[in-house]
């Protein structure tokens, strides 16, 4: 069922992408045993939490871009009604990537680095990624430029991509100003997650919901605009949540907080929109689980993203927990619910169509779907009262760090035993995925 | 709503957040002179900040909150601990956290490099950060003031400002080298020894492994009188 032979070239994305997620979710175990546990001196000086740590996150970013660049690869021919431009760039893109992925990893073993939290990746692989991203603007751009049908959801899509690509380079160079340095760091984490991650989301997530419900496209366009818009409106501005504590003029609470606190607003009427077109829906369900991923991404979103992420940037509150557990129990909730929900989606839709499968066995998938959303939603819980306690002791009741630290290593036992189970998820998941089986289905469809 | 007005909302709420975001973003550079104290920077400050990127100290430390949470944030370390601690944590992590429940690798960070780092520290300490993170406030008040008008700060404060970062007394503080009330009742220094203990430890008690400590006389001697304190309260008690 696929309908255009260069759609094919997103499958290398996907596939590479699943395993990086597993590999990132192992590496995320290994740190809550640095946590929770007392490591000798010999294991901390040969492979530090300093190395696991970037190991982890930018498995994160690559499998997370991966699956963003796959799946425009996968729905823009479609969208476009043409092949797409090149799948030669696409294979050069795809090499560059990653590779640059893997010399990273390899580099971060070997202490090279650039020494940014998140953005550790140094400055000569930094160029190797600009010139991948290019090549994948410019391949998506003039699929679009050559397209005899025009849509607003491609403009959406080449413009949430190519502001990716921009904001990226605000992490290249040296700042000689620590808090100008960070200024611009958040313009890349962010941007990214909280302004062009989301409107390449919201495209995505429409262009699939209008082709499983068969809602209109006219209105599923409108929602799109209202959606990006609103999330570009309040997500600028709403960097300034970041801004609090660095060094930086005082409205910034002001500016910071109000329209973070609008952040939630697009992302409920995600949740909305999404509930009016799954039951307004013109077509049969005939695998219901992307049905239930669509849902359950934008209800996970909205909590994770919206409601957590509502509560921490409040500046009275973010005084105190700002720099703790706090905010890694919202970054769990907010990238699983908005972005691993989006991809998997994404895969859930495109691998039945690489297989030519009409209707698959589900059995698994589901129990990769709750085993993974119930046991993040508890990890973020463990995380959050890691938090909450490091905050009390630490910043309330003035404690000191050592004596908040020992307290929270009971809670990072919790997590490991957790993140076992999420592990489990993932890896039921992934072979589900790998291992779509068709069912036979009735005479009458 | 018609998909053109859906449209136009979309421009125009975007170039509003987007024009208002550049603005600030222009007045952030104008008042970073004053906030960030730049006539500061120096070379050795910059040299200190590449140091802290050569050996990925922000992904265990966060700093003014951004970075890794496994270890204590960075952004007042210096007020908590002053140079020479700073030094010997950074260079012997393995003798200084023999005992810690967490331990921080020896990265081989050179003499120089050390220096360099303590002169970027200390620049970070001095950003105008609406004092956070909120604990360290009372090791940077005490750091301040403990030379010049001691009086006006709490004893505790004066004393776990300077030695908090390896020993600990009723919760505060770190126990990486013992409290100060079981050292009190262990030691036999009298005052004049135990000032001159805190300023240069070698020539009190040789081989030990505690680094001089960059304090004035007379706070020495104040703390002295402080630790000393707590062994005449046990003698009391008992
Ligand atoms: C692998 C993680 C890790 C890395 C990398 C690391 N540290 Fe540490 N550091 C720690 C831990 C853990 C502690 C606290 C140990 C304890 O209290 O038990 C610590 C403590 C410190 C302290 C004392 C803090 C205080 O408040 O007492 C300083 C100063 C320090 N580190 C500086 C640095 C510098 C500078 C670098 C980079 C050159 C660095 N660290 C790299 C883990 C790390
Ligand atoms: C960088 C860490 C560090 C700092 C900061 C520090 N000390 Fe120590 N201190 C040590 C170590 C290590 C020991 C030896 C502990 C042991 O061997 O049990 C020690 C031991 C002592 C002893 C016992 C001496 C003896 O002969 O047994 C006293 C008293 C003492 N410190 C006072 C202070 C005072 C007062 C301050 C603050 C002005 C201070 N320390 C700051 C690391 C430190
Ligand atoms: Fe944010």
């Amino acid at each position: 069922m696929i309908r255009y032979e260069s759609q094919r070239v997103a499958y290398p994305y996907m596939a590479l992408s699943l395993i990086l997620f597993c590999l990132q979710v192992v590496m995320g175990l290994w740190l809550a045993i640095n946590y929770g546990f007392t490591l000798s001196q010999g294991l901390v000086d040969t492979f530090s939490f300093a190395t696991a740590r970037p190991i982890h996150t930018n498995l994160l970013v690559a499998w997370l871009l991966l699956g963003f660049m796959g799946g425009a690869y996968f729905i823009l021919p479609l969208e476009c009604e043409r092949e797409l431009y090149s799948t030669k760039i696409a294979w050069i893109q795809f090499g560059l990537f990653v590779g640059a992925a893997v010399v990273a990893v390899i580099g971060f073993l070997f202490g090279w680095t650039q020494g940014k939290p998140l953005l550790e990746i140094p400055v000569p692989l930094d160029f190797v990624i600009v010139v991948a991203a290019l090549l994948f603007v410019a391949n998506v751009a003039i699929t679009i430029i050559k397209a005899k049908v025009r849509s607003a959801l491609q403009w959406m899509l080449l413009g949430g991509v190519t502001f990716l690509a921009v904001l990226y380079l605000f992490g290249i160079p040296f700042y000689r100003d620590l808090n100008a340095d960070y200024y611009y760091w958040w313009w890349v984490i962010h941007l990214w997650v909280e302004g062009a991650w989301e409107v390449v989301t919201a495209s995505i997530v429409a262009f699939i919901i209008m082709e499983v419900t068969g809602v209109e496209r006219k209105v599923v366009e409108k929602w799109l605009y209202a959606e990006t818009g609103l999330f570009l409106f309040t997500g600028i501005i709403g960097t300034g949540h970041h801004y609090y504590w660095l060094g930086a003029p005082d409205y910034w609470l002001w500016w910071g907080g109000i329209f973070s606190a609008l952040e939630p607003l697009p992302i409920a009427l995600m949740v909305i929109d999404t509930w009016m077109h799954v039951r307004e829906r013109k077509n049969p369900i005939i695998n219901p689980l992307i049905w239930t991923y669509i849902v359950g991404l934008a209800i996970y979103h909205f909590v994770g993203a919206g409601v957590w992420g509502f509560i921490h940037t409040l500046p009275q509150i973010n005084y105190y927990t700002h720099g703790s557990q706090v905010t890694v129990s919202h970054g769990h909730m907010a990238f699983f619910g908005a972005y691993v929900l989006l991809n998997l989606t994404i895969y859930y839709f495109a691998f039945p169509r690489f297989r030519n499968i009409r209707k698959y066995n589900d059995r698994l998938g589901k129990w990769g779907f709750w085993t993974m959303s119930i046991s993040m939603f508890f990890l973020s819980l463990v995380f959050g009262v890691a938090g909450i306690l490091q905050t009390y002791l630490e910043r309330l009741l003035d404690i000191g760090y050592s004596t908040a630290h020992l307290n929270m290593m009971f809670w990072f036992r919790i997590a490991l035993g957790i993140g076992i189970v999420f592990l489990g998820g993932v890896v039921i998941t992934v072979w589900h995925l790998f291992t779509l089986k068709p069912v036979e289905e009735g005479a009458a469809e | 709503m018609t998909g053109k007005a859906a449209r136009n909302i979309f421009i125009g709420g975007t170039l509003v957040s987007a024009l208002i975001f550049l603005w600030m973003t222009y007045d952030f550079h104008r008042q970073e002179p004053r906030l960030a104290k730049t006539e500061m920077i120096d070379e050795h400050v910059v040299a200190g900040k590449k140091v802290w990127h050569k050996y990925n100290c922000n992904d265990c430390h966060t700093i003014l909150g951004f970075g890794g949470y496994y270890a204590p944030d960075m952004t007042k370390a210096y007020f908590r601990l002053g140079e020479s601690n700073i030094a010997s944590i950074v260079m012997h992590p393995e003798t200084v956290y023999r005992n810690s429940f967490r331990k921080m690798p020896h990265l081989g960070v050179s003499e120089t490099e050390v220096k360099d780092l303590t002169a970027f520290l200390r620049w970070v300490g001095n950003i105008e950060n609406r004092k956070w993170p909120p604990q360290d406030e009372k090791y940077v008040k005490a750091f301040r003031l403990r030379e010049v008008s001691a009086q006006k700060l709490e004893k505790v404060d004066i004393v776990m400002g300077a030695c908090g970062g390896c020993h600990s007394f009723e919760n505060q503080g770190r126990n990486i080298a013992g409290d100060f009330s079981a050292i009190a009742a262990r030691i036999t220094y009298d005052k004049e020894t135990l000032a001159k203990f805190i300023l240069d430890p070698q020539s009190v008690h040789p081989g030990i492994g505690m680094p001089p400590q960059q304090v004035s006389r007379e706070t020495a001697e104040l703390i002295a009188d402080f630790i000393l304190s707590l062994k005449v309260g046990k003698e009391v008690r008992k």
